[in-house]
């Protein structure tokens, strides 16, 4: 080949080596980013009054007197959509029954389609289920319900031999001539006076139990079941982590035992993580029974066997990166090899040791499948302390996969299911974070 | 570094505490764990949170992994109800016995199955056997049943699941479905699913039947409340909650699992679009089959 | 004064020693720390144990399954019905899906990552380097279910609706660089043989036709991506790019550590006889390191093989080995989603063959995550030794 082209070779293959860097970072970028946009959003809002009205009655946050004012001044800008109603059901009376029919399935789906926007009806019971005390807490939710409002969403299937199209009538055209024909023209130029969104920042979020199954408030009972499990994964993990690593490095020989043991505890590492999730459901609460049903117990039991590898190797790695002139010195003032290591080889090898950990609370805070069955339900309260011994707990990652998959009504909680990710992502992310400005702090310590 | 951990681990105890101040209470009674059908789901956590929100002492705690699952745990004892959109089965009961658990059984509600596409699709109804057939694979494109020329997407909940059950009892007659069915664990996944393909059908519970989906006539009958509550809806369902034996009675256990006898806990279930068990009319003719 | 005993230098520093007085206490002593060390090394068995533990619980499921329904359905049929009347129990279909989104994955995250590793190793500067090691360990450790939600909330409706388009611009953005290349080089191979006169000018000829090929053959291949239709977002070609980057750290990082293990004697010497520094990469630095990408890649396999999250939520669980078997677009079920959502209704009355199949299912994964390590410790082992010896 060519001189040139071979010089044009290496141009190209450093140009692909840049190329795929820029790929990882494109995914990088494409993963995370609309995770933090839409994340963010469960936390920097337009609040309407209806979420303030919120929070003051169930959180009993906010200046009573300011709130209860603001709620009048929205109560006097929605009177008059009322009184229009009110006059429709007057008119209604005086018509005929096939009049009353022809006008009875839309009216029914306009009342529907405004107790979604402003809450029940002054003149109405106060509804049992929450999500239907209180109208649209958020202003970009309040624009798409107000689109419900004014518009009929139907498909035109044309023949019938094609998928059909969205086209929306405007609701006005089935009331005209009716004194509720002003209506639509009062909501579209008054929503804001009816709702008086604000920004907000809603960083309680992060501390706030939800209601009726996260329709409302925050996700403090899933941080408290992550924090929770993880510490708990760290309790069990670390002492037999620890001291195994330190029997590894400083007791053990290079005989076919332990040679054994080192792949055993290797192969623990590569074991699927669905599969110690059948072995802490099968063992811990079927045969062993810790606890009688699910438990944070169980679960951190579980946990801590998946995170057992990964604190023995750092921490083997940390204790044998001790220089050997620190047990050399301690040996030589007549230390037994027990207390060179507890004095003297421990507290060096501790930042290395604390990396580990920290990396290891991260995974376990944030792994789904050992914990499916033996410690996530989807509702209940943040537990106390002596209650995770016997009870489950909401989790972040369980929560995720249950608000992505299973609810019912995935649309409206949106913002909670990508406040939920940014929040698991955040948590794991600062341990990470730690982990790494403890080691740049370990690699000074140990060189200066 | 050292008071680093300590500092971190404190903190992290005071916030666990701080959660909620209150005394400690007796756990047994102050608990229920409630375990089950994700269909029966929403009715469970409403239920839980009406009934928390009046004794604040009480936590209840719903999970939604199926109706065997449920059963499972009843039966383990790992759980106080169990939520299940579909009757035991003879095996359940046999091993619950095995075990000194009593199953008994309280219908909460009704429930029909839905058989939904995508708005856009124009098919406005289906009879019985050609859902069958197109969940047997032997209809495999919707020009076949009037609609436009595309392959059917064919969603199905997973065995795990009491709707599927009941699916398959009632509308497959217990043929095997397709074998490239794809499968979801839950209703809320099947109704995402259906209203993000437009070529897509699938069955959901009355509860998840909203604007983003469309029932289809089953025989001519449109799938909602009232049409259940006549009985001329063709696939309509109890929905159960299990308890092992009767709960004794001025328990939480008690008031919870008979709150739907009460005013309030039926305008709870007609609020989440389910039909309340007073409402079913006398001599309906599509009562569900047990198994 | 009394001397002090002559210290023995060549005796290990091990001897425990110690300068007590009496000969008890000094035995004493040698129990306590024989007894510290039992203890030790009982705890590290206990860790060590936890695994047998594993294997042990699961095979005890397992079997009874094998009793109940033998061993040929389980592995050759494809009919998946558990709880059918009468029930089947064929997992094939499950087997090549976990093997169909595995091999995805890898078709992914090899290429990717190898080059990733190189370009870290040897051809990024040092600050660059510093920023791109976060970008691959934050990539690490994004928790599973995170990756799930993406693949099921955002990627599905995306290859949805576009997702012939998005195949269409990969294959292009892929395809041209390697075009443009592979005319280069071929015109430059095939002008060689000529006398040097029309050298330059057949070498003109050849790549102006070449390119043209290959263009023609890009727009062909892009326009059928085009026309594709992807009727469900939830198959095998989501969960294999997603599974592709869960995978690629773990290949990068380990292909890194083998690289840099190569040492600078061997790139010196290739750059002494004049090689570029693509030659010297791709002749001689890969195969000194090939065993070391060779374990990564299998903890790269393993790795996507023993994901649960993301191929339980968006892989479309339909047991069915799609039509031509390379089809990823059409949905797929594996192993591990197929244990994590039928965990629930397994009836738990010993004996059931439909509770002990999950076992099965879960033996077999163990077993391939088993001899995936055994097969990589060992590579890597006997790279070493092969180091050493030298």
């Amino acid at each position: 080949m060519r001189l040139g082209t071979r010089k044009m070779l290496d141009k190209a293959f450093s140009g692909l080596g840049v190329v795929s860097i820029l790929l990882l970072a494109a995914a990088l970028l494409v993963i995370l980013g609309p995770m933090i946009v839409r994340g963010s959003r469960a936390f920097v809002f337009h609040a309407t009054v209806e979420h303030r009205r919120l929070m003051l009655e169930k959180f009993n946050r906010g200046k009573r007197s300011a709130v209860e004012a603001e709620i009048a001044e929205a109560a006097a800008a929605r009177q008059p959509v009322y009184d229009m109603i009110a006059a429709f059901e007057q008119e209604l009376k005086g018509m005929s029954v096939a009049e009353r029919r022809n006008y009875r399935d839309t009216f029914e789906e306009l009342k529907d389609a405004l107790r979604e926007l402003l809450g029940p009806f002054p003149d109405e019971k106060r509804p049992l289920v929450t999500r239907e005390q209180y109208g649209e807490t958020r202003w970009d939710g309040a624009k798409t319900k107000l689109h419900r409002v004014l518009n009929i969403e139907t498909y035109d299937y044309g023949d019938g031999t094609e998928l059909g199209t969205l086209v929306l009538v405007p609701r006005v055209n089935d009331f005209k001539g009716t004194s509720l024909e002003p209506l639509f023209g009062y909501l579209q130029k008054h929503t804001c006076d009816m709702l008086r969104p604000r920004l907000t920042f809603y960083w309680r979020f992060l501390f706030d139990t939800s209601y009726d199954a996260h329709f409302f408030g925050g996700i403090w009972a899933e941080m408290l079941g992550t924090i929770y499990l993880a510490i708990g994964a760290m309790l069990f993990a670390v002492p037999f982590g620890v001291i195994s690593a330190i029997y590894l490095a400083e007791y053990a020989g290079e005989g076919r035992a332990i040679s054994l043991l080192r792949s055993f505890i290797s192969t623990l590492a590569g074991v699927p993580s669905i599969v110690f999730g059948l072995f802490g459901l099968a063992f811990f609460i079927n045969t062993i029974g810790v606890s009688s049903s699910k438990s944070v117990l169980a679960g951190s039991l579980t946990l801590a066997l998946l995170i057992l590898p990964t604190v023995i190797r750092a921490s083997e790695e940390a204790i044998r990166a001790v220089p050997q002139t620190y047990r050399e010195a301690a040996l030589s003032l007549g230390a037994s090899r027990l207390w060179t290591t507890l004095t003297v080889v421990l507290p060096a090898a501790l930042p290395g040791i604390l990396t580990g950990i920290v990396i290891s609370m991260g995974r376990a805070a944030g792994e789904t499948a050992p914990i499916i069955f033996t410690a996530a339900v989807s509702v209940g309260r943040p537990l106390k302390v002596w209650q995770t011994l016997t009870q489950p707990t909401p989790a972040l990652p369980w929560n995720i996969y249950n608000l992505a998959t299973e609810h019912e009504a995935v649309d409206e909680i949106q913002h909670v299911q990508y406040g939920m990710v940014l929040t698991l992502i955040l948590v794991v992310l600062a341990l990470n974070v730690t982990a790494i400005i403890l080691r740049a702090r370990l690699s000074k310590k140990l060189r200066g | 570094m050292r008071t680093l951990c300590i500092a971190t681990c404190a903190l992290a105890l005071v916030m666990s505490l701080c959660a909620c101040p209150s005394a400690a209470y007796a756990q047994e009674d102050n608990t229920i764990v409630v375990d089950g059908s994700t269909t029966v789901g929403p009715i469970a956590k409403a239920f839980a949170e009406y009934y928390m929100e009046r004794h604040p002492e009480v936590n209840i705690t719903v999970s939604e992994s199926g109706s065997g699952n449920g059963a499972k745990s009843l039966l383990n004892g790992a759980c106080d109800v169990a939520d299940m959109s579909r009757f035991m089965k003879e095996s359940e009961f046999k091993a619950a016995a095995d075990n000194g658990i009593m199953p008994v059984a309280h219908v909460v509600a009704l429930d029909g199955i839905a058989v939904i596409v995508h708005p856009s699709n124009p098919v406005k109804g289906l009879t019985v056997e050609q859902v069958r057939d197109i969940y047997t694979g032997k209809i495999t494109n919707w020009r076949q049943v009037g609609g436009p020329d595309k392959d059917i997407v064919v969603a199905s909940r997973d065995t795990n699941s009491g709707t599927y059950e009941t699916f398959e009892t009632m509308v497959m007659n217990k043929q095997k479905m397709a074998a490239g069915t794809e499968y979801y664990g839950s209703n809320g996944a099947v109704h995402k699913k259906v209203s993000n393909t437009t070529t897509a059908i699938g069955y959901v519970g009355l509860g998840f039947l909203d604007r983003k989906v469309k029932g289809l006539e089953v025989n001519g009958v449109f799938p909602s409340p009232e049409t259940v509550k006549s009985g001329r809806y063709p696939i309509a369902r109890p929905l159960f909650m299990f308890t092992n034996g009767y709960p004794k009675m001025g328990t939480h256990l008690y008031a919870f699992v008979t709150l739907y006898l009460s005013p309030e806990g039926q305008e709870i279930i007609e609020t989440i679009q389910f039909v309340p068990v007073t409402s079913y009319a006398a001599g309906g003719s599509a009562t569900a089959k047990k198994e | 004064m009394r001397q002090p005993a002559p210290h023995d230098s060549s005796a290990p520093l091990q001897k425990k020693r110690s300068l007590s007085l009496s000969e008890k206490a000094s035995r004493l002593k040698r129990l306590a720390s024989l007894a510290v060390r039992g203890l030790l090394f009982v705890i590290t068995a206990m860790s060590a144990i936890a695994v047998l533990f594993i294997v042990v619980f699961i095979l005890k499921d397992a079997l009874p399954f094998f009793r109940l329904r033998g061993v040929a359905e389980f592995f050759e049929s494809v009919r998946w019905y558990p709880s059918g009347d009468p029930p089947e129990f064929g997992a094939l279909a499950l087997f090549v899906g976990s093997g169909l989104v595995t091999l995805g994955a890898i078709v992914v995250a090899v290429p990717l990552g190898v080059i990733a590793s190189l370009c870290l190793s040897d051809l990024l500067p040092f600050t660059l380097r510093q920023i791109v090691k976060p970008i691959i360990e934050v990539l690490a450790a994004i928790p599973s279910v995170a990756y799930g939600f993406f693949a099921l909330i955002v990627f599905a409706p995306l290859l949805q609706d576009k997702g012939g388009h998005i195949l269409s611009v990969a294959a292009w953005v892929v395809g041209l660089p390697l075009v443009a290349t592979a005319a280069f080089v071929l015109s430059d191979l095939a002008a060689a043989r000529l006398p040097a006169a029309a050298q330059r000018a057949a070498r003109a000829v050849a790549l102006i036709a070449l390119s043209a090929l290959g263009v023609w053959g890009l727009m062909h291949l892009a326009g059928a991506c085009t026309r594709l239709e992807i009727a469900s977002g939830t198959n095998a070609l989501n969960v294999s790019i997603v599974l592709g980057i869960m995978a690629l750290p773990t290949i990068v990082s380990v292909s890194e550590d083998a690289l840099q293990a190569v040492g600078r004697e061997l790139r010196e010497g290739s750059y002494a006889l004049g090689a570029t520094r693509a030659e010297t990469l791709v002749k001689v630095v890969i195969p000194a390191a090939r065993s070391g990408i060779f374990a990564a890649i299998i903890l790269g396999v393993m790795r996507a093989l023993g994901e649960t999250m993301v191929v339980w939520m968006a892989s479309g669980n339909a047991a069915k080995i799609p039509a031509p078997w390379y089809n990823l677009t059409k949905p797929v079920r594996t192993l591990t989603a197929t244990i994590a959502g039928d965990m629930g209704e397994a009836e738990h009355v010993v004996g059931a063959a439909r509770y002990h199949v999950l076992f099965a299912l879960a033996l077999c994964l163990l077993i391939f995550a088993l001899i995936a390590n055994l097969a990589s410790e060992w590579i890597v082992r006997r790279a070493r030794a092969r180091l050493r010896g030298r």
